[in-house]
């Protein structure tokens, strides 16, 4: 049922990387809750699977000298959303964490895995051949598209990314930590994801024998509170219909800085400057939100199906900001 | 361990009286254990993993099957190159619509038959070929290297389509067939009424998906066969199988003492079953076959969709004055039931006396239906209970009080008497214990306060259209020398706890106690006949046998005791384990010093089930009672707390019964909220939901914490010697109609399509804004 592949579990990430690269179709192995699915519904090809659970290097979550957080790629959605850190400080980190599929999935899976996860879209987990497989079509594009993109498709692949950790790293500024064979370099977290137009068959910017490491968050600015809201079809082991992350910093009740992130929206974690906009410089007063709310669909390109995401996404926006604004 | 001394009860309790051979049991009128709340006989081995299901069973020698199925939902197979996957590591047999010993015929339905593999594969998921290996894996792989050249056909998978559709799936076109029920003049009903009020709805298609995949090991020894099938009825396999296969009844051996799950999905053999034996026989080794998740999702069975229109007529107070019921369902590809009973709550529940109702069954390249716990029900509650609150609404009536004003004397749907009717107990003591009228008021102050998070409350309520059970069955049971029982039938357990109140039926006849019986069942071979366990009728069929042979047993043990006590059968009772005589107490015997006991080492007793009772009908009643919450920024519905009221005659085990209510109302909100087929309609037909993630049973956290169930016991002496109806299906009928009800209080928003979630109240939502 499973391809055959070649499996290691080296113990230093040179390594790892090493089998990485040398591999026609290598993939990593972290939780493998998702992984294992893929292979077994062949999804894509492996030959080679490299687990990184022995790197000891990669797991843990710790505070950094300047006062920042630095998240091993091995830790656990459920050690993340515990964290009292991430609660603490980036709150909006720790509510994604905790909305994340179910209570088995979070103790299994990684953040690492969480950021490279592979799109949820019926049509590319099913037996058709895509033009993310490779094929000739978006079949969503004409089809069932009742879970797919407002945002972002480029009419290309209607995907929505499926992590609800992915917005709110990036609405906190996040940096993600990459080792390849090239050496070591860092990507912001909301230029880790891989638009459609660029590249329709990768999700992520990793390149041959890439793995994340890391992801660190800098120092909470001043006034931050960050917070996320996430709608779905049912309550549990679900993913979102619609997310929106907040990373705001308030001075008094003014909104001074911020970015708002929206999930369930677009091929990556989807950045709502017309919200933001909306709401740099202002109390978030009913008026400001109301308009914040439209803001939020603005340029959406709903299709046949997904157009109640219109109102939805106004609607969790509104109630997330009004929230926000309570402290 | 339980000791030699603690088989029996104490010594305040007396046994039940034993009437002599050939008269009926008085009911009970006290007992000492049925009714109770009482954990299952096997609730350690089901939940310590320690019960072998037939997916556990593993036999020496046993390879994997594993059948490779039609992609396509219209296709006619032109080739199947089995050269490569014939010569793979492990691979010992392939079989196809070529292969001789395949050439069989396979009953779609009475009239329908097929080749096993027929090249004209209906829907997604027909079987084109099968494989044996030596594992699993192999066998898949092999699976997959079979090379296939299909012709693809147009395909029609809206069942709204098939009537007009340039498909034709069966010479003959796209209907299956058309029911009708007339009843009274619907004309003069809706001239007569104050309001009418008329709307569509529609339920969509949804999947069994127990936790138990279908499937089956067979192993052939000689010309024998023993299959142990996960299924509710191993007798039914067994006919199935040896039909099919052209074998004696007495050369197929079914066994399926535990099994995970079924919900009507499992009442006969599958296509698996036929094609394990076949694998079994031509590698002459125990072969294993159980589908993917992915294969239950295409091919055993679905409850169809159902695209209905209801009017309705109403006198302003409340009296119901005409019904006009239509609806279009899809058996799928085969005849299957595409509208199986789905008028029968427009037909019996709610007192009218001009209905009519048309059902058109068609065909769609989809899998065929099977039965889904209570066919055709959830679908018509869904509308019917909608429009009860519609025409409530209209003429400003309460939606208890017009349910109650329409409650019938009689089963209209038959046009004969209930033996026991509790469905006015339903509604007004489950409205009662609900606390309906301070909910309702609660709920309409709440959303006067102009908040987004609306509240509601909504009920439905509901009767099933049989659940009395009936003949045949045969029970049998043995008393050993010690005082122990050992309990012999056939029926299986599909999860309901029928092991359990069969338990305690002997428990509460013998006087002994639950936890000394000894319980085998389910196996052709070795226990006694019954049909499947479905319907809602294995209590009032089985309970009623067993007390039967347990009464039987005593009438035997009465006997060899007169014979030991030179007294008369007629004036022996049992107290406890000992029999002593009415006239002369110092005439008494212990069960275990009866001499022909000790020396013959057994008693048996074997009891029939009874006929039911002439020109009556036998039904169960229920009503359920909901509050809910909805965000009218996101579309969010939380259930906050679910009430259900269940009259199904007689209380069994308190547990067991709790337990099918909140199990019922969970699948109902699975019904009402989470679950939908999805079918790529306009590109490829093909489902596009076939697995547990996209296709959304009702988590944990879609279920209230809050439910409660209330029965309404009222033990009905006509139906059986228990006075027990069935229970397992009205306990998810109204729940979904409910819910809509309740979300329409809270929102103004009538959802007149299943599922109520996110995506459609935002829809909704948008076309009230415009």
């Amino acid at each position: 049922m499973l391809p055959n592949f070649a499996y290691s579990r080296p113990r230093k990430l040179t390594d790892a990387v090493a089998h990485l690269a040398d591999a026609k179709n290598g993939r990593v192995h972290a939780g493998g809750t998702d992984l294992i699915g893929c292979l077994r519904d062949g999804i894509f090809k492996a030959d080679t699977l490299v687990s990184i659970s022995g790197l000891t290097d990669l797991h843990g979550i710790e505070e950094t000298g300047d006062g920042g957080l630095r998240i091993g790629a091995l830790a656990t959605i459920t050690q993340v959303a515990d964290h009292p850190l991430v609660k603490e400080r980036y709150a909006g980190l720790a509510q994604g964490a905790s909305e994340v599929a179910s209570p088995q999935l979070r103790n299994q899976g990684t953040i690492g895995g969480n950021l490279c996860q592979k799109p949820r879209c019926w049509y590319y987990r099913g037996e058709f051949h895509c033009l993310r497989k490779g094929g000739g079509a978006c079949f969503a594009a004409e089809g069932d598209n009742t879970f797919h993109c407002l945002f972002g498709s480029d009419d290309v692949c209607h995907i929505t990314h499926p992590s609800d950790t992915a917005p709110n790293l990036a609405a906190l500024n996040a940096t993600v930590h990459i080792t390849g064979p090239e050496g070591k370099r860092t990507v912001a977290a909301d230029a880790f994801h891989m638009p459609p137009s660029v590249d329709v068959q990768a999700e992520t910017v990793l390149r041959p024998g890439e793995i994340v490491t890391a992801v660190t968050l800098p120092p909470p600015p001043k006034g931050l509170r960050s917070s996320y809201r996430k709608v779905r079809a049912r309550r549990s082991w679900d993913f979102a219909l619609a997310g929106v992350a907040l990373a705001l910093q308030f001075d008094g009740d003014t909104v001074r800085n911020g970015r708002v992130f929206l999930s369930g929206a677009a091929p990556v974690p989807w950045r709502s400057q017309p919200v933001e906009k909306a709401i740099i410089g202002k109390k978030l007063d009913d008026a400001t939100i109301k308009k914040a709310a439209k803001a939020s669909v603005e340029g959406a390109m709903p299709l046949a199906k997904n157009g109640y995401k219109i109102g939805l996404f106004q609607g969790a926006v509104a109630e997330e900001l009004t929230k926000i604004a309570a402290g | 361990m339980t000791t030699e001394k603690d088989i029996y009860y104490t010594k305040d309790i007396p046994v039940p009286e034993t009437p002599p051979p050939g008269e009926e049991p008085a009911p009970w009128k006290r007992t000492r254990i049925i009714g109770k709340r009482v954990p299952r006989v096997d609730g350690y081995e089901r939940v310590s993993g320690t019960a072998v299901y037939p997916s556990d069973v593993i036999l020496p020698n046993m390879i994997h099957g594993a059948i490779l199925r039609c992609p396509h939902p219209h296709a006619m197979v032109k080739k199947v190159d089995i050269s490569k996957a014939e010569k793979m590591p492990g691979v010992r047999a392939v079989i196809t619509g070529d292969s001789p010993e395949a050439d069989l015929m396979w009953p779609y339905s009475g009239e329908v038959r097929t080749k096993l593999f027929d090249p004209h594969c209906r829907f997604e998921g027909e079987t084109v070929a099968a494989v044996a290996a030596d594992t699993p894996y192999q066998a898949w792989d092999a699976v997959r290297a079979i090379k296939v050249s299909y012709d693809v056909k147009k395909h029609l998978v809206d069942e709204t389509e098939a009537l007009t559709s340039e498909v034709s799936i069966h010479e003959g076109g796209n209907k299956v067939g058309v029911q009708t029920h007339h009843r009274g003049d619907v004309e003069k009903g809706f001239a007569a009424a104050d309001a009418v009020v008329a709307a569509s709805y529609r339920s969509a298609c949804e999947i069994h998906t127990p936790i138990e995949l279908h499937g089956c090991v067979a192993n052939w020894d000689g010309g024998a066969l023993t299959l142990w099938e996960s299924t509710q009825g191993v007798y039914s396999v067994q006919s199935g199988v040896a039909e099919v296969l052209g074998m004696p009844l007495s050369k197929v051996r079914v066994i399926g003492h535990y099994m995970g799950g079924a919900f009507g999905s499992k009442l006969q053999a599958g296509k698996y079953t036929i094609i394990a034996a076949l694998l079994a026989r031509k590698t002459a080794r125990p072969v294993k076959l159980f589908l993917s998740r992915e294969e239950t999702y295409l091919a055993v069975g679905n409850r169809p969709p159902a695209n209905m229109t209801l009017k309705a007529g109403v006198k302003k107070d409340g009296t119901l004055t005409a019904l006009d019921f239509t609806c279009t369902g899809a058996s799928g590809a085969y005849p299957a039931g595409g509208t199986a009973l789905v008028d029968w709550l427009i037909r019996d529940l709610y007192a009218c006396p001009n209905v009519r109702t048309e059902c058109t069954d068609v065909y769609i390249n989809a899998g065929p239906a099977r039965p889904f716990r209570a066919p055709g029900h959830p679908q018509a509650s869904w509308a019917l209970e909608q429009m009860m609150d519609a025409l409530a609404e209209k003429i400003g009536m309460d939606p208890v009080a017009i349910r109650l004003k329409n409650v019938p004397d009689i089963s209209q749907g038959r046009d004969r008497p209930y033996t026991t009717t509790g469905l006015r107990e339903c509604i007004a003591k489950g409205a009662e214990a609900f606390g309906w009228e301070t909910a309702r008021k609660a709920a309409e102050e709440h959303n006067r306060n102009g908040g987004p998070i609306k509240r509601g409350v909504g009920m439905g309520s509901c009767v099933w259209f049989v659940g009395g059970g009936g003949p045949p069955s045969t029970v049998v049971i043995k008393l050993f020398s010690d005082g122990s029982v050992n309990l012999n039938m056939g029926a299986s357990d599909i999860g309901t706890g029928t092991k359990t109140v069969m338990a305690l039926v002997a428990a509460e006849e013998l006087g002994v106690k639950p936890e000394v019986i000894q319980i085998e069942n389910a196996d052709t071979g070795t226990t006694q006949y019954a049909t499947p366990s479905g319907g809602s009728k294995t209590v009032p069929t089985e309970a009623p046998t067993v007390r039967n042979a347990a009464i039987a047993v005593k009438q035997e043990l009465l006997k060899m005791a007169a014979r030991e006590l030179d007294a008369e059968v007629s004036d022996l009772r049992f107290d406890a384990d000992d029999i002593l005589s009415s006239k002369d107490s110092s005439q008494k015997v212990n069960i275990k010093d009866l001499s022909e006991l000790k020396k013959r080492g057994v008693v048996m007793g074997v009891g029939y089930r009874g006929p039911n009772p002439e020109n009556k009908s036998v039904n169960p009643f229920a009503a359920q009672f909901c509050e809910v919450e909805v965000n009218t920024h996101t579309g969010e519905v939380e259930i906050l707390r679910f009430l259900g009221t269940n009259e199904s005659g007689r209380v069994m085990d308190r547990l067991t019964f709790d337990c099918q209510v909140l199990g019922g109302i969970t699948m109902g909100i699975g019904f009402g909220m989470t679950e939908w087929r999805a079918l790529d309609h306009g590109q490829t037909g093909k489902m596009l939901n076939k697995n547990w993630h996209d296709y959304k049973l009702p988590t944990a956290l879609d279920v209230p914490m809050d439910m409660t169930s209330v029965p309404i016991e009222m033990p009905d002496p006509e139906a059986n010697n228990t006075g027990a109806k069935g229970l397992g299906e009205p306990v998810t009928i109204p729940t979904a109609g409910a819910i809509a009800n309740a979300v329409y209080h809270a929102t103004g928003i009538r959802m007149t399509d299943t599922p109520i979630n996110p995506i459609t109240l935002n829809r909704k939502f948008a076309e009230k804004e415009g």
